[in-house]
């Protein structure tokens, strides 16, 4: 698994945001690069060679696979995706991890949060590299990083912390201010503080934490230097609806100078290595969101009731195969509502639409917050 | 209306002027219009049955027995295929569903049953007329003021019920149904209106969007207003109104629980019977409805009762076929047992039965894995004897409601005891959890009782 490991490392670390597609010929030699992975064979080629070294590494997943209809796959589509609540109940891993992320959730086993086992933070950093230099670094000549993200070297069991804390190693970023703890809360100073010099900024925030510093601000002003930007991300897994995101933009414009042009959504999540962003800065359209995977990422829209999968248009539950977790587990059923689009990219939709009409009955939710899970 | 036209989901006391604009939305797969938001109009219809209130009072007990119960036979007897209908739509549950539901609770609707109720509560019901006389004072059951009933949820017959509740003890109410149970509640407010001179001034019903921002000046005002307030819903709902009801406003709460059973399978054959029926009605979505079976037993007994628990879940969803599911709730299930398939294959602890598309799922495994997820999912758990079982249910005392029991013997009074210490408020055979009597303490109160104020005088 190791050597697989770092051979995807260097896979994705040499990705520079293209995607060739199936286009190109192949190499005689066998060879491909990252941008091949656009292209079906490549990525089913290499889909079935790790999901055969994962069965070979983890017993457990072997047993679930074996248990499934499709026993023997013939292409990554029909290798059964994982649940993303499993990672609340067991390690899912293909050897000994080197970081343990956790997310923020409150409910299920385990202190109620799932663990995303880690075994090559290289392959991590490779994976999210390219994307994230293509959506919010592209054209930057010199940028100074605020983060409303937890300091990775306090918050290490983060992800996306973790991630933050690459994107404030890029040679192009003139220091990082972390201006977020989970104790105090964000740092108003020290983001006014960084919004006084000339040097843009790359504000990297959740969602969450973005609507606490506008309220933090009130009425009054914080214009960040011309050409700062601002990565947002979560409310996707919170049911923040699209009007929201809207309404939150228009007061990021008002309090931070910050069209919504210059603000993309990032679109993660503890269990993937690899994220998707709604745009690609500074040309991106402030009216089409739409989410993009690098090339060694699958996203499948399902029908909720058979999880058959749909066309695209068409919204369903969304299944995203990422090469990127050979080391625990690539096939992941989540929980969010969305669908494909023609041109490759995702629409996503928040949270599949529950009931509008509940009963008096106690709930999942509810019981876990009760029962202290 | 099955055409597509919005049905009046509103029923003022006579006098009150019509609306003057009206907005329109769904309840389930109704749709639904009613008078827009404004609180000058909530002051009206509170003032409307605050004066109502003498006339109320001066209807004796027994005589709003009669007239109520009479009313609750009228609407369970006209249950035709197309009000059944219009219930299911509403409520998202299928019409075979609808109708074993409403009969279920119009049971309690019956004369018999409220005479039942009255009498339990009140042994000479005229203390809720007069002042009755007893060895050293007198006592008075007096009817508070007017009464606000807010309902969130989707089973049909708990806004009905309530409302009855209120009325027996003299007290006017308005009722906000929850978006699930509008159609019931409409009916009858219409009939009561047609019907009695004397009550129709007592009773509004009118659904709006609990929790909605552009209704907030409306429910404050109907909070400021109201003598009491009983509120049915999830967490969210009763703190809202906790944090707006003035402090002087009483609150009757009713909120979401959990229903368990405990069976010995070898002294009840027949008790997966009763568990499929338990687990299956309401399609899970009641306060009685049974989400976790303890059974007595090892490993082995309980797999082979879970395989007979599936068999009867699904010959259920044949006969009683459940409503389709949300996007949601179909997540919620793929989840669940993409999870528990995960975890059978982790440790070997959990077992999973299915029925297809999910319309059912029997999950064998560990105390702790369980979570109420709804969508007829039954969670048995092994337990080797009585005390296991109360160690299980020590950390749900908060929102433990109903204990189902087969196989335990008739009232077992030591283990009734235990189940009491751990939060249960009504411990019943299990072929009796779907449908509590009329007189039961429902979630540990009187239903009457907690509604009037006792006065005495010496």
């Amino acid at each position: 698994m190791t050597e697989v490991l770092r051979e995807l490392a260097v896979l994705f670390g040499g990705w520079r945001g293209e995607n060739t597609g199936a286009a190109k010929a192949p190499d005689p030699a066998g060879n491909i690069t990252a941008a091949d992975l656009a292209a079906d064979d490549a990525f089913n080629r290499l889909a079935l060679r790790i999901h055969a070294v994962q069965r070979a590494s983890n017993p457990m997943l072997r047993r679930f696979w074996d248990s499934a209809p499709a026993a023997d796959p013939a292409a990554w589509h029909e290798i059964p995706p994982i649940p993303v609540m499993a990672f609340r109940d067991v390690p899912i891993a293909c050897g000994p991890p080197e970081a343990v992320f956790r997310t923020s959730g409150t409910g299920g086993g385990r202190g109620g949060r799932g663990e995303h086992h880690v075994p090559s933070l290289e392959l991590y950093r490779a994976a999210a590299r390219g994307n994230y230099r293509r959506h919010l670094l592209r054209g930057v000549e010199r940028i100074r990083v605020v983060s409303l993200v937890p300091d990775p070297a306090v918050a290490k069991d983060s992800s996306l912390a973790r991630m933050a804390g690459f994107i404030a190693e890029e040679p192009e970023v003139a220091g990082a201010v972390w201006a977020f703890d989970s104790v105090h809360g964000i740092d108003v100073d020290s983001v006014r503080n960084s919004a006084r010099g000339t040097v843009p900024i790359l504000l990297l925030t959740t969602a969450f934490a973005l609507v606490h510093l506008l309220d933090a601000l009130g009425p009054q002003r914080l214009p960040l230097p011309p050409g700062s930007r601002i990565m947002e991300t979560g409310g996707f897994k919170g049911r923040v609806a699209e009007v929201d995101r809207r309404t939150l933009y228009a007061r990021v414009e008002r309090a931070l100078a910050v069209g919504a042009r210059d603000i993309v959504n990032e679109y993660g999540m503890t269990e993937l290595l690899s994220q998707a962003y709604d745009g690609e800065l500074p040309t991106r359209s402030s009216t089409v969101r739409r989410h993009r995977f690098p090339p060694w990422v699958r996203t499948r829209a399902l029908d909720p009731a058979t999880l058959s999968p749909l066309p695209p248009g068409q919204p369903g539950l969304l299944s995203h195969f990422d090469l990127a977790n050979a080391g625990s587990v690539c096939h992941i059923l989540t929980e969010d509502f969305g669908c494909t689009t023609d041109d490759g990219g995702i629409e996503l939709a928040g949270r599949a639409p529950g009931a509008s009409l509940r009963g008096c009955s106690l709930m999942a939710e509810s019981f876990l917050r009760v029962v202290g899970r | 209306m099955s055409d597509g036209t919005p049905a009046d989901a509103w029923v003022w006391p006579p006098g009150l002027p019509a609306p003057d604009a009206l907005q329109a939305s769904t309840a389930g797969g109704m749709n639904i219009r009613y008078p827009k938001s404004d609180h000058h109009l909530a002051r009206s219809v509170m003032s409307s049955l605050a004066e109502s209130r003498k006339r109320l009072a001066a209807v004796r007990a027994a005589d709003l027995v009669k007239a109520l119960g009479a009313l609750g036979e009228r609407l369970a007897g006209g249950l035709d295929d197309r009000i059944v209908a219009e219930v299911a739509r509403n409520a998202g549950v299928t019409p075979a569903m609808a109708r074993i539901v409403v009969q279920g609770v119009a049971d309690t609707w019956t004369t018999e049953s409220l005479h039942r109720l009255l009498c339990s509560e009140f042994p000479d019901p005229a203390v809720l007329d007069r002042f009755v006389g007893g060895a050293d004072r007198d006592m008075r059951a007096a009817a508070p003021g007017v009464t606000l009933h807010i309902g969130a949820g989707s089973v049909p017959g708990v806004t009905v019920t309530s409302i009855i509740r209120a009325l027996l003890v003299k007290s006017p109410v308005l009722a906000k149904p929850g978006a699930g149970d509008v159609a019931l509640t409409i009916r009858f407010a219409r009939e009561l209106h047609r019907a009695d001179v004397r009550l129709r001034g007592a009773l509004a019903v009118q659904y709006w969007p609990g929790g909605d921002p552009a209704w907030d000046a409306w429910e404050r005002e109907a909070l400021a207003l109201a003598d009491q307030v009983v509120v049915y819903g999830g967490d969210d709902t009763i703190e809202s109104i906790r944090a707006r009801a003035p402090a002087a406003t009483r609150l009757i709460e009713h909120p979401n629980r959990l229903g368990v059973a405990v069976v010995d399978p070898r002294a009840a054959p027949d008790a997966d019977v009763q568990a499929a029926r338990a687990v299956s009605l309401f399609d899970q979505m009641g306060c009685v409805s049974t989400h976790l079976i303890l059974l007595l037993g090892n490993r082995g007994d309980a797999e082979r009762w879970c395989a007979r628990l599936a068999g009867r879940l699904q010959a259920l969803a044949s006969t009683l076929p459940p409503a389709a599911a949300p996007a949601g709730e179909l997540s919620a299930r793929h989840q669940l047992h993409g999870r528990l398939a995960v975890r059978r294959a982790a440790s070997g602890d959990t077992g999973l039965w299915t029925g297809g598309t999910g319309a059912w799922t029997v999950a064998l495994a560990p105390p702790e894995v369980f979570e109420p997820v709804g969508g007829r999912t039954a969670w048995v758990v092994p337990v080797p004897d009585l005390s296991a079982c109360l160690e299980i249910l020590a950390p749900l005392s908060r929102v433990l409601q109903t204990v189902g029991l087969a196989g335990l013997g008739e009232r077992p009074q030591a283990f009734g005891e235990a189940l009491v210490a751990a939060g249960a408020t009504r411990i019943v055979p299990l072929d009796r959890v779907p449908f509590p009597d009329s007189d039961w303490l429902h979630d540990g109160s009187r239903p009457l009782g907690e509604l009037v104020r006792w006065a005495e005088l010496r």
